[in-house]
């Protein structure tokens, strides 16, 4: 129950975060909870099926344009926009996660990578009708949400419920099962799972969250562009994935705090964010495998195994003999 | 449509090809042999464009300056591939493939801001070297000597990668490697020295790539971006590792480029993802590949 203490603090310090900080920040907050929602999407393929996806952005985009083109082609209110978000990007990873789900590991990984550009070469290309390269403009959010602090609420609730419904799924037998998958896939099909039909509806899931992040981010952005789904793009939830840890759920918001607060910081003063975040990388990768909740959990495991166990016997190391 | 303009974009294909495949071989030796799908492959083969725009920078007032500056490119890019390979891609032999393609993946952007930090912003422009400035005839209809040059590149480097893995005692023990790591480290044969060694030659592949391509167009920050998802294309259409697979893909992606531009410009790119997705989906393992390690 501690464990829940701790979430409803940093809940009602969310709630209070534009009491306390200027306008600047609270767009970063905007930015941090959105592209958190991305990448806790992702992580249901990375961290619960055990699966990298290297074409994620797909569904942000098309979430994005979805509720881009409606509210500037139409006057349909933003949560049916929104709704549309999650339909249009789930129906896009069913048709493609139909493909993507036959295979595994690197194949995944490239298959992925090449309908993600396929998908960025699509709306790219489709003048008529996105815009092209010259992206989406005037997306205004309603009178309603209008100011930086009521945008800042609309998306901390909706993250918050769509953060909830997810981490429902991620404990339900459901969730159990993928993780199940990701250990072992055959001994998962032994016992009389169709692994095939899981893993597309968990990326057809994880498509659908992904269209909703996207969906939000046009109204705050006022504006969108293709590369929301290119092949740079779907690497920042493997960034924020990978730095905030990949097995726990909230890992790649803790990953997303890390990545955008940076980003907010360094480009302050240098242009040279992608030398700084390039470095931070080759450091986790190489020095923090776990990710920095990874981290805090052994930390704890060895604090508590330190105070709670016997000193270990050196002689007790059975295994080599 | 006339035959001359279809033989003329099929040339054009070709050297497209041909030059995917120069970046593309390296990457698919490198992942045959160390099962490392290198990211940063086309932000060091800008690295070599670059550093050949500075040698012929230095050197143009000598005749042949420029054939000097691809030469050297080549070796300064086999350098630093050595050095990449001995700091960080030795780290990550063990790693689960994600920590692999993150830290390649940190590479291209660390490597995009240096190329920015030291040759800036600016587009550069090299001539083109003496001897293929000018158009070539043949049967009477004009041909770019250059593209002429990039093709006789590129089958020269196919030959001498065939070579090399066929009748060379050291290409005997990479491709070994590519089967059994622990069998040829139980012949005795030092595997990290294979890997570094397999790692400096993609690298010099990647140099000279960069030193040909320089002079084509003028070289500019972000080409490696839009380069290396191709060139994983032509790489996943061959089949991993798979040398003959790589000149096939390279040819059959150019080839597809070259002839939509000229059918359906809009779907040029759009195609070759189709193309790369359903070779993935029918044959994940390539037209030429084995399928091997999952």
């Amino acid at each position: 129950m501690k464990k829940y203490g701790w979430l409803g603090l940093i809940f009602v310090s969310a709630l209070l975060l534009p009491l306390l900080v200027g306008e600047f920040w609270i767009h970063v907050a905007v930015e941090i909870l959105i592209l958190g929602l991305f990448a806790v999407s992702f992580n249901m393929i990375f961290g619960y099926m055990g699966q990298l996806s290297f074409g994620h952005a797909a569904y942000y985009g098309v979430g994005a344009y979805a509720t881009g083109l409606l509210m500037v082609k139409t006057s349909v209110p933003l949560p049916i926009c929104l709704a549309a978000s999650m339909i249009f990007a789930g129906l896009c990873a069913l048709i493609l996660g139909y493909f993507c789900v036959r295979l595994t590991g690197i194949y995944f990984a490239i298959l992925t990578l090449a309908f993600g550009q396929l998908t960025y070469y699509i709306i790219f290309q489709w003048y008529s009708f996105t815009g092209g390269d010259d992206g989406l403009q005037g997306i205004i959010p309603p009178d309603l949400l209008f100011s930086a602090n009521a945008y800042y609420y609309f998306t901390l609730i909706i993250v918050t419920g769509a953060l909830f419904v997810m981490w429902l799924i991620s404990k339900s037998p459901f969730g159990y099962t993928m993780q199940a998958i990701r250990e072992n896939e055959e001994r998962t099909r032994f016992i009389g799972i169709n692994v095939r039909r899981y893993m597309l509806i968990n990326f057809v899931i994880a498509g659908m969250f992904a269209g909703l992040a996207g969906g939000l981010w046009g109204p705050f952005n006022r504006s969108i562009a293709p590369d929301l789904c290119n092949w740079q793009q779907s690497g920042i939830p493997v960034f924020m994935t990978v730095i905030g840890g990949p097995l726990s759920f909230l890992g790649p918001m803790v990953g997303s705090v890390i990545y955008t607060f940076l980003m907010a910081f360094v480009t302050g003063f240098t242009e040279y964010w992608p030398l700084t975040i390039g470095l931070v990388i080759i450091f986790v990768v190489l020095y923090v495998p776990g990710g920095v909740l990874g981290l805090i959990a052994e930390r704890v495991k060895v604090f508590r195994s330190k105070a709670l166990e016997p000193a270990p016997d050196e002689y007790s190391d059975t295994g080599r003999s | 449509m006339d035959a001359s303009l279809l033989i003329a974009q099929f040339m054009s294909g070709l050297s497209r090809g041909m030059m995917l495949f120069l970046l593309a071989s390296g990457l698919s030796l490198i992942f045959g042999v160390m099962n490392i799908l290198n990211f940063a492959h086309a932000s060091l083969w800008l690295v070599g464009a670059y550093l050949c725009y500075s040698f012929w920078y230095l050197l143009q007032d000598y005749a042949f300056g420029m054939w000097v500056s691809i030469a050297l490119a080549a070796l300064a890019l086999a350098v630093i591939g050595w050095i990449v390979e001995v700091i960080l891609i030795r780290r990550v032999y063990e790693r689960d493939l994600p920590e692999q393609l993150l830290l390649t993946y940190a590479m291209v952007l660390i490597i995009g801001d240096l190329i920015k930090v030291v040759w800036g912003v600016e587009d550069k422009l090299i001539a083109r070297p003496p001897l293929v400035e000018g158009p070539v005839f043949v049967f009477g209809m004009p041909f770019d000597s250059y593209f002429i040059f990039v093709i006789l590149v590129g089958f020269g480097v196919a030959i001498g990668l065939w070579w090399f893995l066929q009748k060379t005692r050291y290409g005997h023990i990479v491709r070994a490697a590519v089967y059994s790591r622990e069998m040829v480290s139980a012949l005795g044969i030092p595997i990290p020295r294979i890997y570094t060694g397999v790692f400096v030659l993609g690298l010099f592949i990647a140099g000279l790539a960069g030193a040909v391509q320089a002079p084509v167009g003028s070289i500019t920050l972000g080409m490696d971006m839009a380069i290396i998802i191709q060139a994983f294309c032509v790489v996943v259409i061959g089949g991993f590792g798979s040398l003959l697979g790589t000149l096939v893909g390279s040819i059959i992606v150019g080839e597809v480029y070259a002839f939509s531009i000229l059918f359906w410009p809009q779907g040029a790119l759009v195609l070759i993802f189709i193309v790369t997705a359903v070779v993935l989906i029918i044959r994940p393992w390539g037209l030429f590949g084995t399928p091997m390690r999952a």
